[in-house]
């Protein structure tokens, strides 16, 4: 293949899918030719409907490695919208990213009823979620959290600098892989930065991750809104309870206790706030927690630890820090060195977890604990655009 | 310490980069390829004597509908991400099948369903279909067929913004807002010298898309250049809006060499300027990267609207599709439900059994305890 005069490389996949001289053609096939993107797809699907199914993990040792499958069913929604916006939005974006801290998609190819296929990287040792709450058997350390922390924060701001917004990062998206490495996952709600003056949705992150900006309805934001996110995992990680575990969980509750352990947004802390759509003039106004009420609640991270915490939970998303800001604090240089991934401490769910894990339609929790993680999977798409 | 990304290390990650970017001989040997398959397929049902069209007639026919998803979309006055977006799933799709088998007037519709959806701009199917006059089944009937020809790969790296952020930095530096900058052009990282020099630069040349004059009486005030800079930016977005949608510029080049070749086009001079900033004149790679957005703005320029089929011509060619319309294409809804039906039909048959097979399984099991009691060596040990 001769050089694209656009680059020094040849424009040549990265590994070797694109033979397209004629295979034997799948019988059940109707067409008596299959075309060239047809070829290509039969190529995918022999590669990997050989393995053996456990769950809907479908593992595969042929190439050298274990993936597992996870099978698109085409359901009832296919008549209103054909393939769903969840669907399309995960294939789009992790395709796209090629991260050690996000879940890797290795191909995708159809099957039979054209049901879809994502073969992604096999991660058998569970969420950090499974980790947090089993308080009776895993302990872990503050340079253990520093470890993760910093897996999840190069993972996001690698989704930054590729223009691309998650919008639902929390415990039970970060799964572990077989070393240790947290991987995050789940881009059913990730979308494009907009470009200015294009409204997105603000209906959108489970609700006990959500910023204050967009429970105040803001329609144009960007990076900071997975920052918050993130202070709240963090938050989670240390003290080993949801930040923010609104009950009954509903937006009025959210903001009340976002006031309560952070501060009542007000002109004077985040110019502007007031004039956003959904912002309501506080009763009572409780000032910004200081930094010795962060250190009751989180001493154990340390004071500089307390310090980004801080920064990455501030109200303003303005003066919020960015993902990049996040990664330059002196927290990640300072002792305790961050957890080798080998001394991380595991869980071990296994094989079966990780079917389990993909077997979720996203939102859901294990064993069905209280959590109304699916509020964040009920995006008004009618409303505004997404 | 590792090296930071740079904007090229993620490009060369995207699957525009990996999958869509081809030189020009192996995009021509691709649709090649793609049209000789076609034939041998139409070998098999057509008749001997069948006219079929030809890989140039194809290529044509495929331009004009990226004509028509370009005007349909600007009737549903979507953002122009969703316009490029969708005209290159068109040409993606046409990369791996003939519109011999798969007529473009069927499939262009799914194609800008599609990139409305993975482009973030909410219309029901129902709306959608009504407002195109078209039944919401046959938009749906190619959607996986869509999806499998693109690869399953759905981002389409665009110029847009890249442009608008040459057209911010221009402005900046007209008024001397620059921040310091290394290793350029001696006194290009003077703020007040390079306001300067916005002024004197000689106007666009002869065949330039901007027509842009300096003042009657030669001094060339701040407020000129910016209306020289606002000029460019219109008349380059014109020209990525048209041009680029209607020709290859995205198989063969990066959306920044694309933007600054529609930029060239627009004002020569104010783009080598522009480049003076980001490249010395002794970069080494500086001759490459210049004859790469010349190669690119001659095809630009190369367009032509007159070269897209009329409405006759359309119509000639798709008469002569519908009479070798392969059977097995032909009804793309019947097909789609059947497939559907088949693949249902396997998959939940298959879990059926094995549930079935479970249960029975684990009535055994317990119906075995039952009867003789609890196994000897798990209550031995």
């Amino acid at each position: 293949m001769a050089t694209s005069p656009a680059f020094d490389v040849p424009a040549e996949p990265p590994y070797k899918r694109q033979k397209t001289s004629s295979e034997p053609m799948n019988p059940s096939s109707p067409a008596p030719v299959a075309d060239l993107a047809e070829q290509l797809d039969n190529q995918e699907r022999k590669k990997y409907v050989k393995g053996k199914k456990i769950g809907s993990a479908h593992l595969v040792s042929d190439p050298q490695k274990l993936v597992a499958i996870k099978k698109i069913k085409v359901g009832a929604e296919v008549k209103a919208f054909g393939i769903s916006y969840d669907s399309l939005r995960e294939i789009k974006f992790l395709q796209e990213l090629d991260h050690p801290n996000i879940i890797k998609l290795h191909a995708v190819f159809s099957s039979k009823g054209q049901n879809l296929n994502l073969v992604l990287e096999h991660l058998p040792q569970g969420d950090l979620l499974k980790l947090v709450q089993d308080t009776a058997n895993i302990s872990y350390t503050p340079a253990d959290i520093k470890s993760w922390m910093l897996m999840l924060m190069r993972a996001t701001y690698f989704c930054h600098q590729n223009f691309i917004l998650h919008r639902d990062i929390k415990p039970n998206n970060l799964l572990i892989a077989a070393n240790g490495e947290i991987k995050l996952a789940d881009f059913g709600l990730a979308r494009s930065f907009a470009d200015p003056f294009q409204p997105m949705t603000y209906n959108t992150v489970t609700t006990w991750y959500r910023p204050p900006e967009l429970f105040f309805q803001a329609q144009y934001y960007g990076g900071r809104v997975d920052i918050w996110s993130c202070g709240c995992v963090f938050a989670e990680l240390i003290a080993r309870d949801v930040l923010f575990r609104a009950w009954p969980e509903n937006e009025i509750n959210m903001v009340k206790l976002i006031c309560e352990k952070v501060g009542t947004p007000t002109d004077d802390n985040w110019p502007g706030v007031s004039k956003l759509k959904g912002y309501v003039t506080p009763s009572e106004v409780i000032p910004i927690r200081s930094k010795d009420q962060w250190m009751m609640g989180f001493r154990a991270i340390g004071e500089t630890g307390v310090d980004l915490l801080m920064k990455m939970l501030t109200l303003d998303p303005r003066k919020r820090l960015s993902a990049e800001q996040v990664l330059r604090h002196s927290f990640w240089t300072e002792s305790p060195r961050p957890s080798r991934l080998e001394d991380l401490p595991k869980k071990g769910g296994g094989i079966e977890a990780m079917g389990e894990e993909l077997k979720k339609k996203g939102g859901e929790l294990p064993n069905g604990s209280a959590r109304g993680d699916k509020i964040a999977r009920k995006i008004d798409f009618g409303a505004m655009n997404g | 310490m590792a090296q930071p990304l740079s904007e090229d290390d993620i490009y060369r990650t995207s699957t525009q980069y990996r999958l869509w970017s081809f030189s020009p001989e192996s995009l021509a040997s691709q649709r090649k390829k793609t049209h000789e398959l076609a034939v041998d397929r139409a070998q098999r049902y057509a008749d001997r004597d069948t006219h079929l069209l030809t890989e140039g007639e194809e290529l044509r026919l495929v331009q004009r509908y990226c004509e028509q998803i370009r005007t349909t979309s600007d009737h549903f006055k979507w953002p122009v991400n969703v316009k490029a977006t969708a005209v290159q799933y068109l040409r993606r799709f046409y990369l791996s099948n003939s519109c011999i088998t798969y007529p473009p007037k069927e499939i262009y519709k799914t194609v800008l369903f599609l990139a409305s959806k993975s482009e973030a701009t909410h219309v029901t199917l129902a709306d959608y279909a009504r407002r195109i006059s078209t039944d919401p089944e046959a938009i749906l009937a190619a959607e996986y067929k869509v999806m499998q020809a693109l690869r399953f790969t759905l981002d389409v790296r665009q110029p847009f913004r890249g442009l608008k952020g040459c057209l911010m930095e221009l402005l900046n530096m007209a008024e001397g807002m620059i921040g310091h900058m290394e290793g350029v052009e001696e006194g290009m990282s003077e703020g007040t010298v390079v306001a300067e020099r916005t002024k004197e630069l000689p106007s666009p040349g002869e065949g330039s898309h901007t027509k842009w004059t300096p003042p009657s009486n030669g001094k060339t005030q701040l407020k000129h250049v910016q209306d020289r800079i606002q000029a460019a930016y219109s008349a380059a977005r014109v020209l990525l809006d048209g041009p680029a949608s209607l020709t290859d510029v995205y198989f063969l080049y990066t959306p920044s060499q694309i933007l600054l070749a529609a930029l060239q086009l627009a004002d020569g001079p104010l783009t080598g300027f522009y480049l003076s900033s980001k490249l010395p004149t002794d970069a080494p790679v500086r001759p490459k990267i210049l004859a790469t957005i010349s190669a690119c703005a001659d095809m630009l320029a190369a367009f032509n609207q007159s070269q897209v089929l009329t409405k006759d011509e359309r119509a000639k060619l798709e008469e002569r599709l519908e009479k070798c319309r392969d059977p097995s294409t032909k009804d793309l809804v019947k097909a789609f439900a059947a497939m559907r039906q088949d693949g249902t039909g396997e998959d939940g048959a298959g879990e059926e059994k094995a549930k079935r097979r479970k249960v029975a399984r684990e009535k055994n099991e317990k119906e075995g305890q039952d009867l003789f009691g609890p196994s000897l060596t798990a209550s031995g040990t």
